[in-house]
């Protein structure tokens, strides 16, 4: 399990309530490196300049939304290696299958848990490892 | 929703009328209790030829979501009409039947109660800032004079005491400008003080300023969720050829009920019960 206060997350949502409150909790789990995106075109922006570790992401947002978000991840080589979980209200199976499908590390639907997150990323960080051994 | 149409050329109008406002009037009647086309309404007993009517319409309106009976004919083969009356009442129950799923009637009943509200809080800010502005201008119209009155006196006395240097005045005059200024100099600080708390006032009837800001800041949440809710409703009262399909099909937000549905997800475990299912 990689220490957690060096990997540098990227929270990207349009409302900075939500914004806060992920912050919040991943600092509570250990993660005390995070930056900020309010929509899917600043974030890209911001991945692009490198230094991140992970992305969390929400998937309604103005400009270019999430799936766009996880799909212009994934089709950038310097970026496709990146983790993304998905954090949203979005519930239609339809969105599940397609955020798996274009590659999504993780999908929490809102409202969600401190649990919950912290499961999820544990589970990404141990599949990390495996397919890097 | 839908308005009663003017049908005069059939008997049964009343009759129609009524299966009309059950159907448009929605859930609270469930249309199996619907009369069939009954011998008794047809004052010309062409029964036959009302089924087949009935038979064609229901055709043509397609599968209802519930069991809709389409009205009964009229019997005078105005077959057009009724064609049109029933897929009206059809439109009707299903416009109804999606507000109410989506929860849209009772987002809208929501968002216009908030209107009175609304109204309330612009009369209160309307109120307050008169009440500063008053509170205010009666201050200044207290310091007002009291600034004049001492302008006026220290200059009268200044041109007093000019009349002492221009060796203008006699020792008399001079001892009572000496007792007058002494009077005068005694009481400025009773009238410095009377302005400053005119100006103390002044700035306390600035407080308004955070009340209504606080309250204007909830009439624009309020009329912002009312345009949204009219808009939604606007649209999903389109017809559903007139519906843009997805891309939007994904930026649905959060689902506000998913009783019925199937192809929503209600919790955690669900998602990833999903995911499992499909390898990931």
């Amino acid at each position: 399990m990689p220490d957690p206060s060096k990997i540098k997350f990227l929270v990207v949502d349009d409302f900075s309530t939500m914004r806060r409150i992920v912050r919040n909790l991943l600092k509570e789990l250990g993660y005390t490196q995070a930056e900020e995106a309010e929509d899917g075109a600043v974030a890209l922006q911001k991945l692009k300049g490198g230094g991140f570790d992970f992305v969390v992401s929400d998937w309604n947002m103005p400009n270019m939304d999430g799936l766009q978000l996880l799909q212009a991840v994934r089709a950038d080589p310097t970026l496709k290696h990146l983790p993304v979980l998905m954090i949203t209200a979005e519930a239609k199976k339809e969105n599940i299958i397609a955020a798996a499908q274009s590659g999504a590390s993780g999908y929490i639907v809102k409202p969600f848990t401190a649990g919950t997150l912290n499961d999820k990323l544990v589970k990404i960080f141990e599949k990390l490892e495996q397919s890097a051994a | 929703m839908a308005k009663p149409i003017k049908f005069d050329e059939s008997n049964d109008n009343e009759d129609l009328q009524a299966l009309f406002d059950s159907i448009a009037a929605g859930s609270e009647v469930p249309m199996h209790a619907t009369k069939p086309p009954d011998p008794a309404i047809d004052a010309s007993g062409d029964s036959d030829d009302l089924q087949a009517l009935f038979d064609s319409v229901s055709a043509q309106v397609g599968e209802p979501t519930s069991s809709v009976a389409p009205a009964p004919a009229g019997e005078t083969g105005s077959e057009d009409s009724s064609g049109v009356f029933s897929s009206i009442g059809q439109m009707t129950r299903e416009l109804h039947d999606s507000l109410r799923d989506i929860g849209h009637n009772q987002a809208l009943g929501e968002a216009t109660r908030g209107i009175p509200d609304a109204r309330e809080r612009l009369s209160y800010i309307v109120q307050m800032t008169e009440q500063a502005a008053s509170r205010a201008l009666n201050a200044i119209e207290i310091a007002k004079p009291i600034q004049d009155a001492l302008e006026t006196d220290s200059a009268a006395l200044g041109t007093r005491w000019g009349k002492v240097f221009a060796n203008q005045l006699s020792a008399e005059e001079f001892k009572v400008l000496a007792a007058d200024t002494q009077t005068f100099l005694s009481d400025i600080p009773k009238r410095t003080r009377a302005t400053n708390e005119q100006l103390t006032d002044i700035m306390m009837a600035q407080d308004f300023q955070d009340l209504t800001g606080q309250v204007i800041k909830k009439v624009v949440d309020l009329v912002e969720n009312l345009e949204r809710q009219l808009l939604s409703v606007l649209i999903e009262a389109m017809p559903p050829e007139m519906h843009v399909e997805p891309p939007a099909g994904l930026l649905n937000g959060p689902v506000i009920n998913a009783n019925g549905r199937a192809d929503v997800v209600s919790n955690q475990t669900q998602v990833d019960d999903l995911l499992e299912s499909l390898g990931f």
